[in-house]
């Protein structure tokens, strides 16, 4: 009898490990599918692929900041792309009741809207509004960055974002900011460490990597899935930039230790040439801006935003860069009607096109064109009297926006790379005496225009 | 698995169920036994590492998940957690408490909460308020009752503090020549025995619960009038009472939540803590109609005073068109309590880290301010500049409103003041009347963004220079002839008494009569008059209008200007150049308002009220407008006193006060 339990006992045993293996498969077979993305299909198998909790977490959500007056706008890049495809429907429609749930149906982890910090008088009574209804909520505030470049203020931190959870769905809610140079800014989304890190998939998050910068968009009041709901009025133009809305702050504390190292010229002269260093900036960036020709800070404008955060007060010039598939006619023409006559042009738009404007009071605005090769970005350089070329090598780069001196410019991402490809590893020292042809370290000598040419390639005004 | 197959050669024979016979088959093949059974046992080895492999790829890969999740977004800079103070449980204090003629210190279980004994200063009886329950400090005062109403200065503040609150007192040096018996007697009512007997040059220490029980009591007789009493050190216990027991027990709002954690950490407010009948801390004015101010941000500057701050905000909050969004209060210097304000209030308060000294140190707070101002708010074009010893009149905004559009459009402008440097109650009358002036009063402003972006911020005065930055404002090189628009009656109130370059004396003769608008929505007059050339016609107006006064008489005199009302007169001064002010600093002398430097000038022009009549005088011939004086008059000249050694810095100090 005791063989026959052993024997029974034995096979009871291989029986569940083997329903326990086949369960363990399945498990892991699910859990890859989820890895990859799928996961909310998956887990509640709706038929249609249709998630109506997010339908129903963004109409609570709705509900409750319209109770609260509290302006948000979508700015989901998801949605808004479904939605760009059909703006001109909705648009001439905007009351119509939807057939279907096309929008904030689609089973994602977050709905994404924005709000505008001075629209909204920060308010605990949301929070607590938004608990009774059953979400669970996380701030996360920082550093506030329009303090940041002060000495020594005891900058108050502000919220920067919001998430509402509610269910299996989540709201983030990005704050921008106006800031000085007429756009809106976002901040990143840092997690301190006493914070929930599994509060949601943050990795998921459209925005909050990294800092962005935005203009002030239009709104436009929709109904979309029978909700009602702000979104940019042109979302194909928001979406295009939100593709490229990297912020980067300038580095106002190593600004502020250069300082103390190399004390600041507050000599009138300086005082001076700034202000109209800034004033003629500020006329390029609006001209540039208004032919919709994308430029960045170039050279020893770009040392003085990296560096001290001002412009270098000995540099004599503003120097900005412009890829030449961006380059237009018009942009001469448009400078001089600004009141900004062109003082020279060098190279012409095939190779190493330079041009160069008069501003008031002996500050020159010099834009460089640059070339893109496969592995390298250069521009190009023209001595008048002896037309010798020169060539300017950068490693490839991409652009973000900064802040400067009241205006929101580009400045390559990659601001390190390119200011030592230009200055060398020096950079730091201030170096008053600075010659175009030999001191760069990124020079290299490129023949000389042929005789017949100059007439086109050198023009000196 | 295949093992696990019945064996296809065995059949169920008669009733008996397939797996008995199969078993019994088994049992009777004995190879067949064991070779199953060492399969079973393989079997469920090789499943048992199956499984361990797949729960630790399943728990790595979630691990992984989790990791990456997140660590694009941890903070940068790794918060270092601040170590949480244990919260100490302990019901008893001790409390240690030292008087003697050059030190006194105050020790609340061995943390030195209070040590004076720096020379010549601190003299008095020293006050220091605990929180019953939690032992901290909740208020620190020195009142030198060995000068003349500071014993009023005290019992007030002694009034204030909430009962149950534990009041620790100690004498540095002298505490008794001015304490009369009003203050002795609250100090008897307190529990102190010896209180009533003080006498020059006793030491006192004294701790006890304000209504409440007698922790200890001290005191050292001096033995003679030049002598000091021995120093005395008082060691006692303190019981500490539920947290319950000494908070109030208002209805939970929001404001509440806010008043409960400002009184549960300072002291001397008053009835904003009363338990029963709370003053209110939401003030709600009056909205303006059609308010051209309300998106211009309010800078209030701000150092270490804390009771004028909340004296500033209340009146400030409570003016008509006020919106609470667009004020910032800046701290210079990371003090608790003007935070702790700031934040009863509601408000948003900013803290600098001090740069620099005295003077300057203020000059670069302002500076720090109005820079941090138009960072947070990129849109606007104005600021309102206010400073934390003013009461702001109820209509500060509803003038600030009907004036701004002139700052905007007329290029002649420096700012708007709501201060009038000669509107004193017996020489301001008309609410609605504005002036242009040709100096910048301060004192509640507005500032014009492209002024401070384009001029001043650039060259402001650098650290090391000790300039006062309104003094430094008014330099011809920022000023550049452009001019001021004034209220007659001015729209702010200077209480401060305590201060960089202010006195008691000094605000008594200054600025304690000054007129203060309290009538609400006053309509200005004629705002479109105030562009630089409708002035000069208005001016030239009221000139041809006025009466020429009897320049036989003595200006100074009450009888210089006819008993009439409503009327406009004119008086001549001999004023021999643009800077010749001789005669008018004596006239303002005599007439009992601002005379430390020349303000509120117009072109060799000053207008104000005597006997609520319009009183204008007029430089000659250094005025344009002396050509309105018949050739019969003889302008007047008052001869200045003569000079005495020294005198001629008190002016050069004493104009920097204005602030």
């Amino acid at each position: 009898m005791q063989k026959i339990n052993k024997n029974a006992v034995l096979a009871l045993l291989s029986l569940t490990s083997l329903v326990f293996l086949l369960f363990q498969l399945y498990y892991y077979k699910f859990y890859l599918s989820q890895k990859n993305g799928s996961f909310f299909s998956k887990v509640r198998g709706s038929q249609s692929g249709q998630d109506s909790t997010r339908w129903h977490v963004v109409r609570k959500f709705l509900g409750l900041i319209s109770s609260h007056n509290i302006p948000v706008y979508l700015i989901d890049p998801l949605i808004l792309g479904l939605v760009n495809k059909d703006i001109e429907q909705i648009r001439s429609s905007p009351d119509g009741p939807s057939p279907e749930c096309k929008y904030f149906c689609a089973p994602r982890d977050f709905t994404t809207f924005a709000l505008v910090d001075k629209t909204w008088k920060q308010d605990v009574s949301l929070f607590r509004a938004a608990e009774k209804m059953g979400f669970q909520w996380l701030k996360i505030i920082n550093k506030d960055p329009r303090l940041d470049g002060m000495d020594d203020l005891s900058g108050i931190e502000i919220p920067l974002h919001y998430i509402f959870k509610l269910a299996s769905h989540a709201i983030h809610l990005v704050v921008f900011y106006e800031r000085s140079g007429n756009y809106l800014w976002h901040g990143p989304l840092r997690l301190k460490q006493h914070m929930d890190r599994k509060f949601v998939p943050f990795r998921k998050l459209h925005f909050g990597r990294y800092p962005g910068a935005y203009e002030k968009p239009e709104l436009l009041l929709v109904s979309i899935d029978d909700l009602k709901v702000q979104i940019p009025k042109n979302p194909s133009s928001f979406l295009e930039e939100m593709s490229h809305s990297r912020f980067l702050e300038c580095r106002y504390r190593e600004a502020r230790a250069f300082f103390q190292l190399y004390p600041d010229d507050a000599s009138l002269d300086a005082v001076e040439f700034r202000k109209k260093a800034k004033s003629l900036l500020h006329l390029a960036a609006s001209t540039l801006n208004s032919l919709g020709v994308k430029f960045w800070l170039s050279s020893g404008t770009c040392l003085g935003w990296y560096r001290q955060c001002s412009v270098i007060p000995y540099s004599k010039d503003v120097d900005l860069g412009i890829f030449i598939r961006d380059y237009k006619a018009d942009i001469i023409p448009a400078f001089q009607k600004a009141g900004l006559p062109l003082k020279h042009k060098f190279g012409k738009v095939e190779d190493s096109l330079e041009l160069s404007f008069q501003g008031d009071g002996d500050v020159k605005l010099d834009i460089f064109f640059f070339y893109e090769e496969d592995d390298h970005i250069w521009n190009g350089g023209t001595q008048a009297k002896s037309g010798k070329k020169f060539k300017y090598l950068f490693p490839k780069f991409t652009l973000c926006w900064t802040e400067f001196i009241g205006l929101k410019v580009h400045v390559p991402c990659e601001t390190l790379q390119y200011i030592e490809a230009n200055y060398g590893a020096d950079w730091k020292v201030p170096l008053k005496t600075w010659d175009w042809k030999s001191s760069p370290s990124n020079v290299q000598y490129n023949g000389v225009w042929p005789v017949n040419e100059w007439d086109d390639v050198i023009q000196i005004y | 698995m295949d093992e696990w197959k019945p064996n296809p050669a065995v059949k169920p024979h008669k009733k008996r169920s397939w797996y008995l016979a199969w078993k019994y088959k088994l049992m009777n093949q004995r190879a067949l036994r064991k070779l199953c059974q060492t399969g079973a046992v393989l079997f469920l080895l090789v499943t048992v590492i199956v499984n361990i492999k797949l729960i630790l790829d399943t728990r790595r890969a979630a691990y992984e998940e989790e990791e990456e999740s997140a660590q694009d977004y941890d903070d940068e800079m790794l918060n270092v957690e601040v170590p949480r103070h244990p919260v100490s449980n302990k019901k008893v204090l001790d409390v240690e408490v030292y008087s003697s003629r050059s030190k006194v210190y105050v020790a609340v279980d061995g943390t030195t909460v209070l040590e004076d004994e720096a020379r010549e200063q601190g003299r008095g009886i020293h006050v220091i308020v605990l929180n019953q329950a939690t032992g901290h400090v909740m208020a620190k005062r020195v009142f030198d009752t060995y000068s003349p109403h500071e014993d009023e200065a005290m019992v007030l503040f002694l009034n204030m503090v909430a009962r149950g609150r534990i009041l620790i007192f100690t004498i540095k040096d002298e505490g008794s020549f001015h304490l009369k018996d009003t203050a002795k007697n609250v100090l008897k009512s307190l529990g102190s025995q010896v209180a009533p007997f003080l006498s020059w040059r006793d030491m006192w220490t004294f701790a006890g619960k304000k209504g409440g029980e007698v922790y200890g009591e001290k005191h050292a007789k001096s033995p003679a009038l030049s002598t000091w009493g021995d120093p005395v050190l008082l060691k006692t216990e303190v019981h500490l009472t539920s947290v319950e027991d000494a908070e109030c027990h208002w209805p939970d709002t929001e404001l509440n939540r806010r008043r409960k954690r400002f009184c549960s950490k300072v002291e001397g407010y008053g009835s904003v803590c009363s338990c029963k009948d709370p003053t209110p801390i939401e003030f709600n004015p009056d909205p303006l109609k059609d308010n051209k101010v309300f998106d211009v941000p309010v800078a209030v500057i701000a150092g270490n005073r804390p009771n004028y701050l909340y004296r500033m905000l209340r009146s400030l909050l409570s003016a008509q068109g006020v919106n609470p969004q667009m004020i910032t209060v800046f701290i210079d210097g990371y003090y608790e309590e003007p935070m702790d304000v700031v934040e009863l209030f509601g408000l948003s308060g900013i803290q600098h880290t001090p740069i620099s000294i005295k003077n300057a140190r203020v000059s670069q707070h302002y500076k720090a301010s109005l820079t941090a101002t138009f960072n947070l708010f990129p849109d606007a074009k104005f600021a309102v500049v206010l400073e934390e010893d003013l009461d702001i009149s109820v209509d500060f905004f509803s003038f600030l409103s009907q004036s701004i559009h002139l700052l905007e459009e007329d290029e002649s402008l420096y700012c708007i003041s709501a201060w009038n440097d000669q509107g004193y109650e017996h020489t301001a009358e008309d609410p609605s009347l504005l002036y242009r002036v040709e100096t910048m009063p301060g004192l509640g402003w507005v500032l014009r963004k492209s002024l401070y972006k384009d001029e001043l911020e650039p060259k402001w005065p650098t650290p090391e220079k000790l300039w006062d930055w309104d003094m430094w404002m008014r330099m011809p090189e920022q000023r550049r002839g452009r001019e001021c628009i004034i209220p007659d009656i001015s729209r702010s109130y200077h209480f401060g008494i305590v201060g960089l370059n202010m006195n008691g004396y000094f605000h008594e003769a200054y600025f304690k009569k000054h007129k203060f608008n309290t009538v609400p929505n006053v309509q200005l007059k004629n705002v479109e008059s105030l562009r630089k050339d409708a002035y000069e016609t208005e001016i030239h107006r009221l000139l041809g209008e006025a009466e020429v006064l009897d320049h036989s008489k003595n200006p100074c005199e009450d009888s210089f200007v006819p008993d009439t009302e409503g009327k406009v007169y004119v008086m001549f001064i001999r004023m021999e150049q643009e800077a010749d002010f001789t005669t008018w600093t004596q006239l303002a002398k005599c007439l009992h308002i601002w005379d430390l430097d020349v303000r509120g000038n117009h072109k060799g022009l000053w207008r104000l009220f005597r006997k609520k009549n319009h009183f204008l005088v007029v430089g000659v011939p250094a005025s344009p407008y002396s050509s309105k004086k018949p050739s019969s008059v003889t302008p007047i000249y008052i001869e200045p006193p003569a000079k005495e050694e020294g005198a001629a810095a008190v002016p050069a100090v004493a104009a920097a006060e204005q602030t």
